[in-house]
């Protein structure tokens, strides 16, 4: 298993322990999924967009570092400073790089620079831009990522509350988006077993799986809680929390769209704890049309099925929100 | 049953709620096929066809528990729902952290549900099924002798008469009063029925409803029963 915490310099501890205690500056959102092209920046921009229609401040970063669209996914022009000046200068903050959009309420921070070998960086970037992104007050911030299963999208991915992974009906997107969530799963997972002092018990039970029964993450936590009870149910709470959301794009088909509940039945039974399921999103032309005109589709085409499957996702998210802002 | 559902109930393999009625039960068996058939492409990458299957084989035999009435009744008492407020649920539940608790479907606490509510007020004791000395049995109200000459004329039964279903729920032990409670029926009309009184009874289709409502709270085969009567009230009526 290459994703070991063994090797965490001092600097990711400390920002880690910092983020456990103190309480975010926003519901943060991050939109992921393992495959590229299956609709991340689509589906981030548009939630983006409204949130920030349904009143709430919204600050949309695109951390798909080398491979950033999201400003044109939002029909923004390119800004001169964007996340990478963000890394690469420490002085520089969050607020003085967000750049307005064609939405009030909407501010974006671009990813696209002429740094070009800003996608690799190291840890002590990466802890600083997310204790930043954690520490920005306003209502949701949204998170572009990159494909794949890279440590800095993990990570980025995991410190949201709201971890959504896009799906495909196609089966390589569902592969790659599986894989994201089981990586995702195990970055928690060891990062957290070190301080649960559980790392020996799980790897004696992931090095013996045949003999112990373990197919699967949901069968991992459950004979570790019948070994452990205290360690291993605080483990399960940990990972409880994980609590993916599934968004289905480019449905095609009635079936196709029934498929998100499959996912999400699947993703209940895999992990053992339950995965949400925000809605499917029809497959839809005007969406590259629009984009080749640089609009984006909610400006440029409100009649398309689309606008309401949207809506109604980022009701469901904004719906958290409040519950929490009563408290 | 195989290791795999430890700690998972039928209602958390079907992923629906404990209170859930037929039609939900139906549809997310439905849905539940769809998703772990072997064509089905949500399982790509995460359970192979072996396992599949073996999921496939616990979903039916969770649909087959909980969409029988009896056997789900039964089911529940097993399982710690449908006791008594404050009994401790005996299933292999282990608590969610409290924020999950009501946002996700299917995945609900076994032990937090006071009422099933397609069973109706729950008054079973709380004492478990299984620590009943043998030769006793329960309803929902009581414990009562089994005695095996009365079991085996309702085994056996193929007409009866009101008084038939009066000797039934008197060797049950329920109380008039505790049916007209459970099954809503007024105590007059219970009482003409038992006294066959078919005058005071309402026409055919009710009073079929009540016989079946009368049956099912006594934990009979209600198709039976109801049969059995309904064959004595059209001979009388007519």
């Amino acid at each position: 298993m290459p994703l070991s915490s063994a090797n965490s310099n001092v600097t990711q501890v400390d920002f880690t322990s910092l983020r456990g205690r103190v309480a975010p500056g926003a519901t943060i959102i991050a939109v992921g999924g393992g495959k590229g092209g299956v609709g991340k920046s689509f589906v981030s921009s548009s939630i983006s967009i409204f949130l920030a229609h349904l009143g709430y401040e919204t600050l949309a970063i695109d951390l798909d570092l080398g491979g950033a669209n999201l400003h044109t996914n939002l029909g923004v022009s390119l800004n001169t400073r964007g996340i990478n000046e963000f890394i690469l200068d420490p002085s520089l903050s969050l607020g003085e790089l967000a750049q307005p959009t064609h939405w009030p309420k909407l501010k974006l921070i671009s990813g696209a620079s002429e740094v070009f070998d800003i996608a690799n960086i190291d840890e002590v970037q990466r802890s600083r831009v997310m204790s930043s992104i954690y520490n920005y007050k306003t209502d949701f911030i949204v998170l572009d990522l990159s494909a794949g299963t890279h440590t800095s999208t993990l990570d980025f991915f995991l410190m949201a509350s709201h971890k959504v992974v896009v799906f495909t009906p196609e089966p390589s997107s569902i592969e790659n988006a599986y894989r994201f969530l089981k990586a995702s799963f195990f970055r928690k997972l060891r990062r957290y077993e070190h301080q649960l002092q559980l790392k020996e018990q799980i790897d004696e039970l992931l090095g013996n799986r045949g003999a112990h029964g373990i197919r699967n993450p949901a069968d991992l936590i459950r004979v570790l809680v019948e070994r452990e009870p205290v360690l291993g149910l605080k483990l399960k709470n940990i990972l409880t929390d994980l609590n993916f959301e599934i968004i289905l794009n480019q449905a095609r088909t009635r079936q196709e769209i029934d498929m998100g509940g499959a996912l999400q039945s699947v993703c209940n039974k895999y992990f053992g704890f339950p995965c949400g399921f925000l809605g499917g999103l029809e497959y839809d032309n005007a969406v590259w049309q629009s984009l080749r005109q640089r609009n984006h589709l909610l400006m440029s085409n409100r009649q398309s099925h689309l606008y309401g499957q949207l809506l109604s996702i980022a009701r469901k998210i904004a719906k958290t929100q409040s519950l929490k802002a009563v408290v | 049953m195989s290791d795999r559902n430890e700690g998972q109930t039928y209602y958390e393999i079907l992923e629906v709620k404990p209170t859930a009625g037929p039609a939900d039960i139906y549809a997310a068996y439905q849905r539940a096929r769809s998703t772990y058939s072997p064509s089905s492409p949500a399982l790509y990458s995460m359970f192979t066809p072996e396992e599949a299957q073996a999921l496939m084989a616990l979903i039916e035999e969770a649909y087959q528990t909980l969409s029988h009435q009896a056997r789900r009744r039964e089911y529940d008492v097993k399982i710690g729902l449908g006791k008594a407020p404050g009994a401790k649920p005996t299933s292999a539940y282990r608590p969610e952290p409290a924020s999950r608790e009501e946002a996700k479907p299917g995945r609900t606490p076994v032990g937090s549900v006071k009422t099933d509510a397609w069973v109706g007020p729950v008054k079973v004791s709380t004492r478990k099924h299984e620590d009943l000395p043998s030769g006793f049995a329960r309803t929902k109200f009581t414990v009562y002798e089994v005695k095996s000459d009365i079991e085996n004329e309702i085994e056996n039964v193929a007409e009866c008469d009101g008084q038939f279903l009066q000797k039934i729920r008197l060797y049950r032990g329920v109380t008039l009063d505790q049916m007209s409670d459970e099954i809503r029926v007024i105590k007059s009309t219970l009482v003409a029925l038992e006294a066959n009184d078919l005058d005071a009874l309402p026409v055919a289709v009710f009073t079929r409803g009540f016989v079946v409502q009368f049956a099912r709270a006594l934990g009979l085969d209600e198709r039976k029963i109801s049969d059995a009567y309904m064959k004595f009230f059209r001979a009388k009526k007519t």
